[in-house]
């Protein structure tokens, strides 16, 4: 994701996931991080290695371990820079091409971000490290498309650029004591759905909390979408592999739903005005019902929610979720360490430091699935299998170009407080998308 | 009547005056002193400038990729570009923020502090009082942005909304923010005069020291009101740092790029966008950074023309005045 909240500590033990089981290889054949690193002695070096993962997180935590490792069994010392996701997404481009790059950091994956320098030439070509270290077979397919780019930057073909080593997806988070006390039935259709937050309205609450100023309703229009969609929409408006039509049905069917909604009362209008933060904090506080977005709030969720018991199901009557493989590794162009720094990514990818990952509140790709205990950890995995089982991972609405991620959420806000119909607009979308997209399809 | 000799103003001798090396008896010694200055100028002030206004002739991805030639191609685009127009038309607005009511307001404000509040109560509470304006100069703008940002709260856990609530008895949820075009820039607004508002009154209430109490007081036992006072010797004494207060306040709006990161991130829909937080976005986001350094370059020009327009009116005035 673009945006999360990288403080957010994953507090309960989640478990290991069906990404590394559709894998073509067997998690169990993880090999442990021999490599390079566990016969040549690399004492004296130094890996310069960046991430922006808060110490409590379960990324946090595993990258901790990962690095307690390397030294062990590289000799080297590692020096940790860590930065805020936004900093680094802002100065990347830069930081990467110059003599202060680290060797090895932490990035976000997609074709605007990765992609975008993948295309400009500033993070290394993973090909050969690949297959070196046989990162390929440990990825599910849904993965290892944000691992590859083409030279325009557009994922899911080309070299190698990145490596994923945990997943994630958005889900509808509910609070349990609310439907209980309306007699509301978890939904498991959209007519279900628009019911129960008619009873809410009825009863002078507004059922479902999102934000237009940052990302949640950018995700909460492409799961509309996608709930009118198939794989070939998907494939158009993330691969670029046919033209998307911005006044079809999928698109359509968003834009006057959230209108619809708007006006309806299920959502505020106040959400234009809303950060992410603002609205999750909504939720937590027992106001909203319903809040829709990712599975890097589980674990804020299930620590600060203290009044209620926090209900994860996936949306209903929809095949295709929003969901990919998380944040990727990569070695930037300028890195003094390029050996050290595969050694030490595929130290991340053994199964002591994926295990920790799935047992801290993370979804590891390459795990064992059968140790997890914890019934929250469960329940987050169960929800998970579910869209893999189904091939439902259907990527991030701001993926397409480096710009779409402002552009989607200026357009929704004007859906919200009225500037645009929704005709205008998904005019004013395909204006942002084509401006990019046709340079590149 | 005593005799009084004056005695004459002694000529600075050749051998009195500074020894500087020189090179053939010329003045080429003073200039080994300017060439530190003019490093540090060229390389911080124009070696950026024209790299970025190089940059505005060509198409450029980032990082390693080819630089292609455009041409006047990323200038043209610029006059076609509604969030470019957008834009500037916003940069009037944050004038009359920045520039027009804290200049009148702080003009007032001084006057008042220097001529009613001192002389009154004394220059410790004129002090103390300037002191209080000047506060929200000083305080980081990301925190000033933070904190208006929870006063200005859509839903009613705003401050303001509550406030206002309380005030009329109904329940207010104005959306300041994420609403219309209208409410989230007049929000901005009032963030930049209040963090802006403390600069001018400090400035015009160190002019005032200039001024002789004595021609207040005059001016007082002749009758003169307050506003006769303030506009037949305040106005007339400070004039010089009204320009500059108007030369670098007009240049710090068409610059402005902080208040509108923190309130809105150019939101909503892009209509509180200002040229520098679109050229910010353009490089960080966009794909081609040629069109960026073409936004960031035409801010340049535009600074530098109302930086000589200005300079020249001062001079027009000071030339008048003599």
């Amino acid at each position: 994701m673009k945006y999360r909240n990288r403080t957010m500590g994953a507090l309960v033990a989640v478990g290991a996931l069906t990404l590394a089981a559709c894998s073509s290889g067997d998690s169990d054949d993880t090999t442990a991080p021999t490599g390079a690193g566990g016969e040549a002695d690399f004492s004296g070096e130094t890996l310069k290695v960046m991430h922006y993962e808060g110490d409590e997180s379960a990324m946090g935590k595993a990258w901790n371990l990962a690095i307690e490792m390397f030294e062990e069994q590289t000799g080297a010392t590692v020096d940790l820079q860590t930065t805020a996701f936004e900093d680094l997404n802002a100065s990347a481009e830069q930081l990467f091409d110059s003599s202060d790059a680290p060797d090895v950091s932490e990035y976000n994956k997609g074709n605007g971000t990765a992609g975008q320098l993948a295309a400009i030439g500033v993070i290394q070509n993973l090909d050969d490290a690949y297959a070196k270290y046989g990162w390929a077979d440990k990825l599910g397919a849904g993965v290892d498309t944000i691992a590859k780019y083409n030279e325009d930057g557009v994922m899911g073909s080309g070299s190698f650029y990145g490596v994923p080593n945990y997943g994630e997806f958005v889900f509808m988070y509910y609070n349990t004591e609310m439907f209980e006390e309306y007699g509301i039935e978890v939904p498991t259709s959209q007519e279900d759905l628009e019911a129960a937050m008619q009873t809410f309205v009825d009863n002078g609450i507004t059922p479902l909390t999102t934000s237009a100023q940052e990302y949640p309703m950018g995700q909460l229009w492409y799961q509309l979408a996608l709930s009118q969609a198939d794989r070939d929409f998907v494939n158009a408006y993330q691969l670029y592999t046919e033209e998307v039509n911005w006044q079809g049905e999928e698109i359509s069917y968003a834009t006057e739903t959230l209108s619809d909604w708007v006006s309806n009362g299920y959502i505020s209008s106040e959400v234009s005005g809303l950060t992410a933060e603002d609205a999750g904090l909504q939720f937590i506080n027992g106001e909203v019902p319903m809040f829709y977005s990712g599975s890097w709030w589980y674990g804020r969720m299930l620590s600060d929610v203290t009044d209620f018991t926090v209900g994860i199901t996936n949306w209903p009557g929809t095949t295709l979720t929003p969901g990919s493989g998380g944040n990727i590794w990569v070695i930037p162009v300028e890195s003094k360490q390029p050996e050290l720094a595969e050694i030490f990514i595929d130290i991340t990818m053994s199964p002591e430091v994926q295990a920790l990952l799935g047992e801290s509140g993370g979804l590891p790709v390459a795990a064992n699935t059968e140790d997890v205990q914890d019934p929250d950890a469960q329940a987050l995995i169960g929800l998970f299998n579910e869209v893999n089982d189904r091939d439902g991972l259907s990527f991030y609405p701001d993926w397409p170009t480096p710009s779409f991620y402002g552009d989607l959420n200026g357009v929704m806000q004007g859906l919200v407080n009225g500037t645009f119909t929704p005709e205008q607009a998904q005019s004013e979308l395909e204006n942002y998308y084509e401006s990019y997209v046709s340079t590149v399809r | 009547m005593p005799s009084m000799t004056r005695t004459p103003k002694r000529q600075v001798q050749p051998q009195d005056a500074p020894r500087i090396p020189q090179r053939g008896g010329g003045k080429l010694g003073y200039w080994l002193y300017f060439i530190p200055g003019a490093i540090l100028v060229g390389v911080v002030i124009f070696y950026p400038i024209i790299r970025n206004l190089r940059l505005s002739f060509f198409h450029w991805r980032g990082g390693r990729a080819e630089e292609q030639f455009a041409g006047f191609e990323n200038w043209t685009a610029l006059f076609q570009d509604s969030e470019y127009l957008q834009s500037f038309m916003n940069i009037a607005l944050v004038i009359v923020a920045m520039v027009i009511v804290p200049t009148l307001l702080g003009l007032v404000v001084a006057a008042a502090l220097f001529d009613v509040v001192g002389r009154r109560f004394g220059g410790k509470l004129s002090s103390f009082l300037r002191a209080t304006y000047y506060l929200p100069q000083i305080l980081p703008i990301a925190v000033a942005g933070v904190m208006f940002s929870w006063i200005l709260k859509p839903n009613s856990d705003g401050v303001l909304n509550q406030f206002l609530s309380f005030l009329t008895g109904d329940d207010v949820a104005v959306n300041w923010l994420g609403g219309q075009y209208s409410t989230a820039i007049i929000s901005t607004m009032v963030l930049m005069i209040w963090i802006q508002i403390g600069y001018p009154v400090v400035i015009f209430m160190a002019a005032l020291q200039r001024v002789e109490p004595e021609l207040y007081e005059a001016s007082e036992l002749d009758g003169a009101n307050w506003f006769q006072r303030f506009r037949a010797i305040t106005l007339p004494m400070i004039r010089p740092e009204v320009f500059v207060v108007g030369l670098t306040t007009t240049i710090a709006a068409l610059k402005v790029f902080a208040p509108v990161f923190i309130l809105t991130r150019g939101g909503p829909s892009k209509s509180t966008y200002v040229p520098s937080f679109y050229a910010y976005q353009e490089f960080i986001s966009g794909t081609d950074k040629g069109y960026a350094a073409a936004i960031a370059s035409s801010i340049t020009i535009v600074v530098f023309i109302v930086s000589v327009i200005f300079i020249k009116a001062q001079t027009r005035a000071e030339r008048k005045d003599a």
